[in-house]
């Protein structure tokens, strides 16, 4: 059976089949209990750092460390499955379609691996480096890469559907609805861009270049700019319904939650807001610079910054901490009872 | 593991403690009566070009000024624009910012574009004026997959975005991961031999990037103090941003960056490439240099430097940073007051009085008398043009 990131179901231990989670960027709300962690249970060294998150599907651990090995971690016992060895470095956080692990690679490539054997399945090319996370919806796949480009093609084969240029390099991982792709671009505009012909339906410009992730929530496209503002916009036409700026630039993604979305600055802080309103709930400082995304809990925010941080959703106070796991873009794995965390430093923990 | 792995492994993410060797947890146990021999392998029988250090215009620095280009810590590009066409011109003394751009790049060159993203994202090398460096560079022919912006850590580079947004097909090459080994990206012929304090590896080998793969440098610092070499400019940018296993030339409270910065920009063909030096000086800091992330240090005061002799440059960086810390009534770069050391980074961080090592600005007149440029104020044509 084929199946799409999509919203995960409940069931335990769930999968985390795609950036934060699922293709709503919930990472994983109400999909796990909350509890200060205790112990690591197994530390999994890749041999390189990791500059991307993880994902998870079926007791497997799928995370890419940046000299180009995606490694598949048998989270019982932590130990490797198999190894694929891409061609060039790799910057993509991994996804999942199906049995299927799609990842981006610094050679231009997109790379489709079956998750059983490790075995290349099939390949797909663009001019430049992709360093999003492939996003998988009706069984297309849509990347896009530093060449400017957007790309759709076959999630069977890796046959081209379509691609669409923009006006920069392309590092955002794309937010894919039924109709309509949103995607931020190096050029400092957010697109919004038919997912059947690559058309673009709509654009509006930020101050500066975009390395965040949109999410999409009740018709608002969330996403943060270098021009330190997040923004969210109306998804149907483009226009700013509010924005919210922060100290710094943002690279971080947003995660979202109901009326709740939480995203990170490169000042160091993490901010709580209502969706509809654009009120900031909380803000907490989490270490001096964050760059990657944030995931939402149960009843919890973590983040990987200097270490790990949880903080309480509804206050914001920092509730545990812990000092591993500092990571430039990865993304905490929050799976039934365990905290799955890869490190820049190449370490990949399983903490329970 | 080693230790200083561990040491980052513990605190990665934090940019006050992605220290690259700036390691106080080791102490010299002796103060170090002398630098020791370094030895100095180039590329054998390079010929220098004219077009080296000191370059075009020795003792020659340009600096324009405008308050509006930063604002609440936002660079303006259209005013970064305006500033380093106005700067071109004045260095070279030609009318057009084409034909003052000419005088460095031709069309065929492979332009290396060597950043300083230590520090990001506090204070790092303006995205804004790279743009502006490279549409320049690509205004006289050069192909836009001809331009190489690059560093040494590919993590400092990521934290800065640069990859975001800079056009596409410029490449951004860090030279090493992070965690990996430093010989990777590295000419094995082509280093600076020296045991500064018993370390096992006394070589710091030039970068393969720079060895062979650009031809012409442009240089584009910050405008920092630096708790070991007392600031970090052009010089120390190209030095120990182009070779590897430099930390080991400092350790708590010593340091040996006079003489190792100069020497380093005198082996070729780093010397011969590096044509042209643009500091950044949109931001400022004057204490916690250079990884700071604390905006207390940090002044916004929207300055470019243009300048082809690099000691000029930062003998003009120096004094400025000093007057900066006279005005705040902390100690000068050069005082060297043993109590006045930490081996706490996080003191050290937020205390102007304090640093950890004895700071050694004397490598920017170590590095004039090696040839390399003018030290001497009173010899420096600094044409200070306000916007």
């Amino acid at each position: 059976m084929m199946m799409t990131p999509e919203k995960a179901t409940s069931k335990s231990p769930p999968d985390w089949p795609t950036l934060l989670g699922d293709n709503a960027r919930t990472g994983g709300h109400a999909q796990v209990r909350f509890h200060s962690p205790e112990k690591a249970v197994w530390q999994y060294r890749t041999g390189s750092p990791v500059r991307s998150a993880p994902v998870f599907h079926d007791s497997v651990l799928y995370a890419a460390s940046v000299n180009g090995v995606l490694h598949a971690i048998n989270v019982a016992t932590g130990t490797s499955k198999w190894k694929f060895e891409a061609a060039g470095q790799v910057h993509s956080t991994p996804s999942l379609f199906g049995n299927t692990v799609l990842l981006g690679c610094d050679d231009g490539k997109v790379y489709a691996v079956d998750g059983n054997s490790g075995k290349k399945l099939w390949e797909a090319g663009s001019q430049a480096e992709v360093w999003s996370s492939p996003v998988v919806r009706n069984e297309i796949v849509f990347f896009g890469s530093a060449d400017g480009k957007v790309y759709a093609v076959d999630g069977k084969n890796g046959q081209p559907t379509w691609s669409q240029e923009l006006g920069g390099r392309i590092y955002c991982t794309i937010y894919a609805e039924e109709h309509q792709l949103y995607v931020g671009c190096g050029d400092g505009k957010v697109y919004s861009i038919e997912t059947d012909s690559g058309k673009i339906l709509w654009s509006t410009a930020t101050g500066n270049g975009i390395d965040s992730s949109p999410a999409v929530v009740d018709n608002l496209v969330l996403i943060g700019s270098e021009d330190f503002v997040f923004y969210a916009l109306d998804a149907s036409n483009g226009e700013v319904r509010w924005k919210y700026e922060t100290g710094l630039g943002i690279a971080s993604s947003p995660a979202v939650s109901g009326d709740f979305a939480v995203i990170g600055s490169k000042d160091g802080f993490l901010y709580a807001f209502e969706v509809q309103t654009g009120h900031l709930r909380w803000k907490t400082a989490v270490g001096e610079v964050v760059t990657a995304s944030p995931v939402i809990g149960s009843g919890v925010v973590c983040i990987q910054a200097g270490g790990a941080f949880a903080l309480d959703m509804g206050s914001g106070k920092i509730v545990w901490q812990a000092g591993l796991g500092g990571a430039i873009q990865s993304v905490p794995i929050l799976a039934a009872d365990s905290i799955y965390l890869a490190s820049l430093s190449g370490e990949i923990y399983a903490l329970r | 593991m080693d230790r200083r792995t561990f040491v980052k492994v513990g605190c990665i993410g934090s940019a006050s403690v992605l220290v690259q060797g700036l390691d106080p947890m080791v102490r010299a146990e002796k103060v170090p009566p002398a630098a020791p021999p370094i030895d100095l392998h180039g590329i054998p029988d390079y010929k220098p070009s004219p077009l080296g250090m000191p370059g075009l215009f020795p003792g020659r620095v340009v600096e324009v000024r405008d308050r509006n280009a930063i604002v609440r810590n936002r660079v303006s590009q259209p005013i970064v624009r305006r500033l380093l066409e106005q700067a071109m011109k004045e260095l070279t003394g030609e009318s057009s910012a084409r034909d003052a751009w000419a005088k460095f790049i031709e069309p065929t060159d492979v332009v290396g574009i060597k950043i300083n993203p230590s520090g990001a994202p506090a204070c790092c090398s303006s995205p804004e004026i790279i743009r502006e460096i490279i549409a320049s560079v690509r205004s006289l022919g050069v192909p836009a997959r001809s331009i190489v912006m690059y560093d040494r850590y590919s993590y400092e580079i990521d934290i800065g975005s640069y990859q975001v947004l800079l056009p596409p097909q410029v490449q951004i090459v860090g030279i090493q991961d992070a965690f990996s080994g430093g010989g990777v990206g590295y000419e094995p012929t082509v280093y600076c031999d020296a045991n500064f304090f018993g370390e096992w590896e006394t070589r710091s080998y030039m970068a393969s990037i720079v060895a062979h793969q650009v031809t012409k440098i442009i240089n584009v610092p910050t405008m920092k103090d630096h708790s070991a070499a007392g600031v970090t400019g052009a010089l120390k940018n190209l030095a120990y941003g182009t070779f590897n296993n430099v930390a080991r030339s400092h350790r708590a409270p010593h340091s040996f960056t006079n003489p190792l910065v100069g020497l380093m920009c005198t082996v070729e063909p780093l010397r011969s490439k590096a044509v042209l030096h643009i500091m950044d000086g949109m931001r400022q800091v004057w204490h916690g240099g250079p990884l700071t992330q604390v905006q207390a240090f940090i002044e916004q005061p929207g300055i470019l430097l243009v300048a082809t002799d690099p000691v000029a440059m930062d003998t003009i960086e120096l004094e400025a940073i000093e007057e900066k810390r006279r005005e705040s009534g902390v100690s000068s770069l050069w005082q060297h007051d043993p109590s006045s050391l930490t081996a706490d980074n996080r003191i050290f961080f937020h205390d102007a009085s304090k640093n950890l090592f004895f700071r050694q600005p004397g490598h920017i007149a170590a590095a004039g008398k090696l040839g390399l440029g003018i030290s001497d104020l009173k010899q420096i044509d600094h044409r200070l043009r306000p916007s």
